[in-house]
């Protein structure tokens, strides 16, 4: 697919926009102004204040190294710095979500990793005559995790199943490209 | 499908997360650091005395304006980013040829994709829609089909009904196809029907 406008509805669809982050930062923010606001003005017009008068509440942060315990604005700084860094990481972080990119010639597919997973199961439990609920197919960013739990007793050709899960994961062409890891999970047979 | 201004958001994000890391290191500079202490008693009582010295009235509603001002701001931002998800109106025009003119109206195309859809024992249920990226309009089609079927069956199913709409009303459509996992095919029973 080459058209860049399918190249930007693919980019945002499989990223987080962060609006909901974002008005939640806004609406805290314009609570706090009101707030202050409404203060301010109910002083200036010689009304009770709700909470503290801003003289008052200026005095309070003029004074509170010494009103207050050294502890009190380090504990302080820490809750700060840690809401910033969360704040920060949520900036910056991709915010890929769990989708990926099926190539698909002229037109843009973008798949659930649901979807990929459910279908990646059904496929090899049909191609290995495994029942379908013995098997567990994980499907992240960059990996596709195949766990297998045949009966006792039966025996499972590993190098075909991985070839398996290899040829049909290949076939969906998934953009970023996935590694397939195959386990094959034994009950522990020897009754303790 | 949407045209909210992403950088626009992270941006606010990044802003707000650097005045949160600068006043967190402000509290752990002035509890650790010898001196602190008397430093933020001498600048914030500086501030004090240039705000007093302002006047009372002057000082108040000069801040007030100032806490306006910046509330606009927000709900400017906060607005854009909401309004970015609107649609697109589904629109398609015909093609003209010796015997006329065919017009296809927005909701046949939608619906024709829908009914095409809906036929098929595997989508559970199908969404179609219309952005703007760009100023170009994409056709969006976003299915849910049942659990455990072959997404690139899925797509290709819909890849057809699009090219099949697309020579019908001699318009090339640009889409985008999304294929979903959701609490409906998880719930929905298995197909099992043996091919």
């Amino acid at each position: 697919m080459t058209d860049t406008v399918l190249r930007t509805v693919v980019r945002r669809e499989t990223h987080s926009p962060r609006t909901v982050a974002m008005l939640v930062v806004v609406v805290l923010l314009l609570l706090a102004l009101a707030y202050a606001a409404v203060e301010i003005i109910l002083n200036l017009t010689g009304a009770q204040p709700l909470l503290v008068s801003p003289g008052e509440a200026l005095n309070a942060v003029v004074a509170a190294p010494t009103a207050l315990m050294p502890v009190a604005f380090i504990v302080g700084g820490v809750v700060l710095a840690i809401l910033g860094l969360v704040v920060l990481v949520l900036a910056l972080k991709p915010g890929r979500l769990s989708r990926h990119e099926m190539e698909w010639g002229e037109r843009a597919v973008v798949v659930d990793n649901g979807v990929v997973a459910s279908a990646l199961a059904q496929h090899l439990s049909n191609e290995s005559g495994i029942a379908r609920d013995d098997i567990v197919v994980g499907v992240a960013h960059r990996a596709v995790d195949v766990t297998v739990r045949p009966p006792v007793g039966i025996p499972v050709d590993e190098a075909q199943l991985r070839r398996i899960v290899d040829e049909e994961v290949a076939a969906y062409k998934l953009t970023p490209a996935v590694r397939t890891h195959l386990r094959v999970e034994r009950p522990d047979t020897k009754e303790s | 499908m949407n045209a909210t201004r992403r950088g626009l958001n992270r941006f606010i994000l990044f802003l707000v997360a650097l005045v949160l890391l600068g006043l967190g290191a402000l509290a752990l500079a002035v509890g650790l650091l010898p001196g602190g202490t008397d430093t933020w008693t001498t600048v914030m009582g500086g501030f004090q005395g240039w705000l007093e010295s302002l006047g009372r009235d002057s000082a108040g509603w000069g801040a007030v304006a100032a806490f306006v001002v910046l509330a606009i701001i927000l709900i400017v931002i906060a607005s854009a980013a909401v309004r970015g998800r609107r649609q697109a109106p589904l629109q398609s025009t015909g093609s003209a040829s010796d015997a006329g003119r065919i017009t296809v109206t927005d909701g046949f195309a939608s619906e024709a994709l829908k009914n095409a859809l809906a036929e098929r024992d595997e989508i559970l249920s199908s969404r179609i829609s219309a952005g703007e990226i760009k100023n170009e309009s994409v056709l969006h089609v976003a299915v849910t089909p049942r659990q455990n079927t072959s997404p690139r069956q899925v797509a290709e199913h819909v890849d057809t009904l699009v090219t099949n709409l697309a020579a019908l009303t001699g318009q090339n459509l640009r889409a985008y196809i999304s294929i979903h996992s959701g609490l409906r095919a998880k719930l929905a029973r298995d197909n099992t029907r043996v091919h």
